[in-house]
């Protein structure tokens, strides 16, 4: 403890500026410490090995993600787990990782631990994921997909026809675009969700 | 009233016959490699009906498998948004795999 008795001795004989700077540029690294392993934390938790960690998730809907557009496709372009289901923006991504937080009570507590569970939670976990992107206009989506950079003479006439008249209707992205990642639940859809806005 | 419960029983059985005999991996494959999906749900609203609502649309007729393969086959015109446009027949040219679609779509 030789260190710490010295550092008492100098912090006793040194100016209040002097000390005032210590402790300043001490903050400074200790904040810089944590706000590097905070932002090297959330990335961890972003990575497709952290997403399928439990076998909640590798068993189900990363078995059926497998093998979709999403997952392999002509550009070798991947959209894994976070890139859909975690926004990209600082400020609603630490909130939707707060919120997910509260998810490993459920993977402690066991709730959807088998395929019978997870199957008779489908429709409910489904619906929580389109209230939310309904909510955001898809924003998950659109970190990808920006509807300004669409070129309609590479869009079939089908496709055109379709997304020109989207914002009359009030339709975002998922109403249309559901299950083509993970299985659709048996159910109504996104369409026929009723949101209540808080 | 033998006629009436004979009829009851072919309206009850009809769609777990079709069940039994579809394969579903196939059916979902060729919906989907088809583009059927863009328009349809299984049970959920797009700007096509469900296969769901087809199901029971054609509950108990006779006719159902006879209609819907017209429908998958010739590319009648259909409404969507107050527009017509033609309907899509599924990418294959294979009738057995036609049919396990049309078997899929009145066994949901």
């Amino acid at each position: 403890m030789g260190w710490w008795a010295n550092l008492q001795q100098r912090c006793r004989t040194c100016s209040r500026v002097t000390l005032g700077a210590g402790v300043l540029v001490l903050a400074l690294v200790i904040g810089a410490v944590m706000l590097t392993a905070g932002a090297a934390g959330l990335a961890w938790t972003n990575t497709e090995q952290f997403c399928i960690g439990c076998h909640e998730m590798k068993d189900n809907v990363y078995a059926e993600f497998k093998g979709t557009i999403h997952d392999v496709n002509r550009s070798g372009v991947r959209a894994i787990c976070s890139n859909c289901h975690v926004p990209h923006e600082p400020w609603p991504l630490i909130k939707r990782k707060m919120r997910a937080s509260f998810e490993l009570w459920g993977h402690f507590r066991g709730v959807i631990d088998t395929k019978e569970k997870f199957e008779k939670k489908r429709y409910e976990l489904a619906t929580r994921v389109w209230t939310r992107m309904k909510e955001t206009d898809s924003l998950e989506c659109r970190n990808c997909h920006h509807d300004n950079a669409f070129d309609p003479d590479k869009q079939s006439e089908k496709a055109k026809a379709r997304h020109s008249t989207m914002k009359d209707k009030g339709l975002t992205c998922i109403d249309c675009h559901f299950g083509i990642a993970h299985h659709e639940p048996d159910g109504p859809g996104p369409q026929e969700l009723r949101l209540v806005k808080q | 009233m033998r006629t009436l419960l004979a009829v009851a029983a072919l309206v009850i059985a009809m769609p777990a016959a079709y069940a039994q005999n579809v394969d579903v991996g196939a059916a979902e494959a060729l919906a989907k490699k088809s583009g059927c999906m863009k328009c349809h749900s299984v049970t959920a609203k797009k700007d096509g009906p469900s296969f769901k609502a087809t199901a029971e649309k054609y509950k108990g007729k006779p006719d159902a498998e006879a209609a819907l393969y017209k429908h998958l086959t010739t590319h009648p015109t259909i409404k969507i948004d107050g527009k017509e446009e033609k309907h899509e027949s599924p990418k294959t040219t294979s009738d057995a795999e036609i049919k396990n679609l049309i078997a899929y779509i009145l066994s949901r």
